[in-house]
């Protein structure tokens, strides 16, 4: 008997109590978010946020929303546990397969919607880099983004992304684009680089220039030259890709089963890419987005990567973590002489920055040897409490900090070396961006080195088994305190960037809800991955930035930590390992799941004393 | 001096009370629950409205029976509310995590995300600035010892405590309850196959820590006000308490509070400075771990509660 024969024809339709349970659980789930995006109650009248987020038409949404997750819940787990079955799904296809699986028609209709898709989404992404003054997303300014030639240069390179996934998926399949050979591809790729190169030309009317009515753009260090550098490395590339040798036959990717096996060109084309998007996108976008580019992402993406180390590499949870980053922030402070306490010498910021790292590390071991030295989980609450105890000195210990006043002026990055003179200047905050990247690159690739290091290998072993890696050996202590303290001067880091740009700290930056929001960073998406990190801190801090001018479903900036709370516990029961988890670390969560090792280092490194 | 001396006897009654919150919980799971500074304002909301909608902005009830009456019905109705506060957290960020076996760094996660989004959720709900409460009785001075004043809210605390602290070693002590709670801390696997209902007696454990919790909450809503944030520092301050006194250990838990209040209030008298009182607390917490990592009477993990 084939599988097939074991489908039964009719589909049991018939709902238990679990189903019930499930549904009832997304429709509260909806009316909750209902809530929380409801209107602001006042101890007056306690019931009223409630009353109207219920009781109006708000909630109609979200009981939908409830009803329609509830439906696709209990269709998913009936379809997994068997109870349903599709009728054709023997077993799961791959992108490839779908793709292949299309007639002929459907296959150009498929390319058709979903350039058509692309094209869209370029469109609003070249609408939102646009000033900030406009009022965007309107439909009439979305018609006129025609206008601007920074929408062409958008869209190509949506097409050109498009292309470099389609044709992944293509060369796994049998089926070819047979209408769109290889020079034109290659054509189409110089025209976007030309595109790129041309509009970007401050010469040009505004209305022809891809950054079309931004007056900042052009205060950039860096901004003609390496327009140029791009164009050489994409030609390169272009032509290197036109001219490759064909693969040999019989040479297949190592893994078919993936869907999209990354082949060198790929990989080539996918740095550029990103590289382009790192280094060039920034100058076309308006002065607030290069803003939030540096203090929103740039410093968070550092804090979590930093924090990455704690909770993601070696399984420890760090709740003060923003204590070391206000410390690494008042060490600038205190060598900018913008303290009451006078340095003995005052230092450029470029100078700050060993000693914040030395701080905010001693600072770290020191919490984290009596600590760590017992439970893991006791260095959750010692740090909270740490966080907290900076949080005070700095705003009440007047006589060394300034207290709630703020502090002076902190002194401004700055270069005097060999007839170069540069001084970093708030109001061009691209140069801040891209020291930022100066700092965020090195520190990617020393993070993922350690993680393929010995180190690395040791975290993830105190990770899985404490108990078996001590008794090989291991100084699990040490490994702890070590991670620790990484994360505590990665933020100290952090803190001068951030003094540096601001120019006066005030104690509240640094409360303890920005250690939760670092902590959300990590989790969503995905602990222990660092381009998961990444992610998380590019998406979760650029929406907000983004929701501040656009109010979507009733989001209120107010209730920014509201939702953190919520997602932080919707992400553990749902999805734990993240949005983009590490292999390894997904693998130790689902384990551990199962009763394999901890994932966390947690546990106690002295055995409790059964009594 | 004494002065300073009394206000930490009796905010470390309060700090008792939290503290058993933490001490149960960890005693049965092996968790810290970061959300029972919710836990306490909670509590402390539920007294609010109890006193707001029952006394509201009349005459201060002077009666020695009205301030019981008061005082006893509140620590009720807020520990009610601290209790259903506790359960719904059990109940939504521990217990899907337990069902799956989840990695404790889960648990503390989902246990903070829980308290942010309580403390957020009761910032919007009920406006995020603190908020007097009406007051249960004459707040006069009672006794005057050596230059100390003792106050009537001091009594009331004193009292209600020792109750609510009686009562709760009775219950782990002595009761059917309480034996389910030392059993499942002692062995859970064991516990359950001895026919002890885990689910459940998790649950109790938290709903016990939610009572006292909440009625703590309500002492300090009727000296302090209420605000969505109220309970951060007091949980942070009786979490120490309860390391201080032997994490897991009831009545270590109840001595810790009291001493952790003495040793944070007294100092302040000589060195003058509020803000203090969190540095040196923050500072017993690292010394204890530093020295004594198992408190003054002793972890009880194995055989805790």
């Amino acid at each position: 008997m084939s599988t097939e024969s074991t489908v039964p024809k009719r589909r049991y339709w018939a709902l238990n109590g679990e189903d019930a349970r499930r549904m009832c659980t997304a429709i509260v789930g909806g009316l909750v978010l209902a809530i929380m995006t409801g209107p602001e109650g006042a101890i007056s009248d306690p019931t009223y946020g409630v009353k109207t987020s219920l009781l109006t038409g708000h909630v109609v949404g979200y009981f939908i929303f409830g009803v329609v997750l509830g439906c696709l819940l209990t269709y998913r787990a009936k379809v997994k546990d068997g109870t349903w079955r599709r009728v054709r799904t023997a077993r799961r296809r791959t992108m490839s397969e779908r793709v292949t699986a299309f007639s002929s028609i459907w296959r150009y209709a498929f390319l058709a919607v979903t350039t058509f898709l692309v094209a869209l989404i370029s469109l609003i992404f070249a609408d939102f880099s646009g000033p900030v003054t406009r009022n965007k997303m309107s439909v009439h300014v979305l018609e006129h983004q025609f206008l601007y030639t920074r929408t062409y240069g958008y869209l190509v390179l949506a097409v050109a992304l498009w292309f470099v996934v389609v044709n992944q998926v293509m060369q796994l399949s049998s089926f070819k684009l047979r209408s769109l050979p290889r020079p034109v591809l290659g054509l189409s790729a110089i025209i976007a680089i030309l595109l790129f190169s041309l509009t970007s030309d401050p010469f040009l009317p505004a209305r022809f220039s891809w950054r079309a009515l931004d007056p900042h753009a052009s205060n950039s260090l860096f901004h003609h030259w390496t327009t140029y550098l791009w164009l050489i490395l994409g030609l390169a590339v272009t032509i290197s890709w036109l001219f490759r040798r064909d693969p040999i036959d019989g040479a297949k990717p190592a893994r078919r089963s993936r869907a999209l096996a990354v082949t060198p060109e790929m990989r080539i084309i996918t740095y550029v890419a990103a590289g382009f998007i790192v280094f060039e996108a920034p100058k076309y976008l308006s002065l607030y987005w290069q803003i939030s580019l540096y203090q929103q992402i740039g410093v968070f993406c550092l804090l979590a990567i930093g924090l990455n180390i704690v909770v993601g590499f070696a399984g420890l949870l760090d709740l003060g973590y923003v204590a070391f980053y206000a410390l690494g922030a008042y060490v600038t402070a205190y060598f900018s002489g913008a303290l009451p306490l006078h340095p003995p010498f005052q230092l450029n910021p470029f100078f700050i920055i060993p000693f914040a790292i030395i701080i905010a590390m001693l600072s770290g071991v020191l919490l984290g040897l009596p600590t760590l030295r017992l439970r893991g989980d006791y260095l959750a609450i010692v740090t909270l409490g740490f966080g907290e105890i900076v949080y005070v000195l700095a705003n009440d210990w007047t006589q060394v900090t300034y207290g709630s006043a703020g502090t002076g002026a902190i002194t401004n990055f700055n270069v005097h070396l060999l007839g170069i003179n540069y001084v970093w200047n708030p109001v061009n905050p691209l140069s801040y961006y891209y020291l930022m990247i100066g700092i965020l690159i090195p520190a990617i690739f020393l993070f993922d080195f350690l993680n393929h290091s010995k180190v690395g290998r040791t975290w993830a072993a105190i990770r899985e088994d404490e108990v078996a890696a001590q008794s090989l050996g291991i100084n699990a202590l040490k490994y702890k305190v070590m991670a620790f303290a990484m994360g505590a001067s990665t933020a100290g880091v952090a803190g001068v960037f951030t003094a540096v740009k601001v120019g006066h700290l005030f104690p509240n930056t640094f409360v303890l809800q920005l250690s939760i929001t670092i902590l959300v960073l990590v989790i969503f998406g995905g602990m222990g991955s660092i381009v998961g990190v990444l992610f998380g801190a590019i998406v979760l801090q650029w929406l907000p930035s983004y929701l501040n001018f656009h109010s979507y479903f009733g989001y209120q900036q107010a209730d920014l930590y509201l939702y953190i709370g919520a997602l932080l516990v919707v992400m553990m029961i749902f999805r734990p390992q993240g949005l983009v988890p590490s292999r390894r670390r997904r693998r130790e969560i689902l384990d551990a799941e199962e009763g394999l090792g901890s994932a966390d280092a947690l546990g106690a490194i002295t055995q409790e004393q059964p009594s | 001096m004494f002065n300073f001396l009394l206000q930490g006897i009796f905010t470390g009654l309060i700090f008792s009370l939290v503290a058993l919150g933490y001490t149960l919980v960890y005693g049965v799971l092996r968790l810290i629950n970061f959300a029972h500074s919710e836990v306490l304002m909670t509590g402390g909301f539920a007294g609010y409205f109890f006193l707001h909608y029952t006394i509201g902005n009349h005459q201060v009830p002077s009666s020695l029976w009205a301030t019981i009456f008061y005082v006893v019905l509140g620590v009720i109705i807020s520990g009610a509310g601290g209790t259903v506060a506790a359960l719904v957290i059990e109940r939504f960020a521990y217990r899907p995590l337990r069902r799956r076996n989840a990695p404790k760094l889960a648990y503390l996660i989902s246990a903070i995300g829980a308290s942010y989004f309580l403390l957020n959720l009761f910032g919007k709900e009920f406006g995020r600035y603190p908020v007097a409460t009406s007051q249960p009785f004459n707040n006069h001075v009672v006794v005057t010892l050596w230059g100390g004043q003792i106050t009537m809210y001091d009594l009331v605390i004193l009292v209600a405590t020792l109750a609510l602290l009686f009562s709760l070693d009775r219950i782990v002590y002595r009761s059917k309850m309480g034996r389910a709670i030392r059993a499942v801390a002692s062995d859970m696997e064991t516990a359950s196959l001895m026919g002890v209902n885990v689910n459940r007696t998790i649950a109790s454990t938290f709903a016990l820590g939610g009572f006292m919790g909440g009625a703590a909450g309500f002492f300090l809503a009727i000296n302090q006000g209420v605000s969505n944030n109220m309970g951060f520092k007091p949980a942070l301050f009786a979490f120490t308490a309860a390391v201080l006194g032997g994490i897991g250990n009831v009545r270590g838990a109840m001595v810790g509070g009291v001493i952790l209040g003495i040793v944070m209030f007294t100092p302040i008298y000589w060195l003058g400075q509020p803000w203090l009182e969190e540095v040196i607390a923050f500072s017993v917490l690292v010394l204890i771990l530093l020295f004594r990592p198992t408190g003054i009477l002793g972890e009880r993990l194995g055989r805790t509660a």
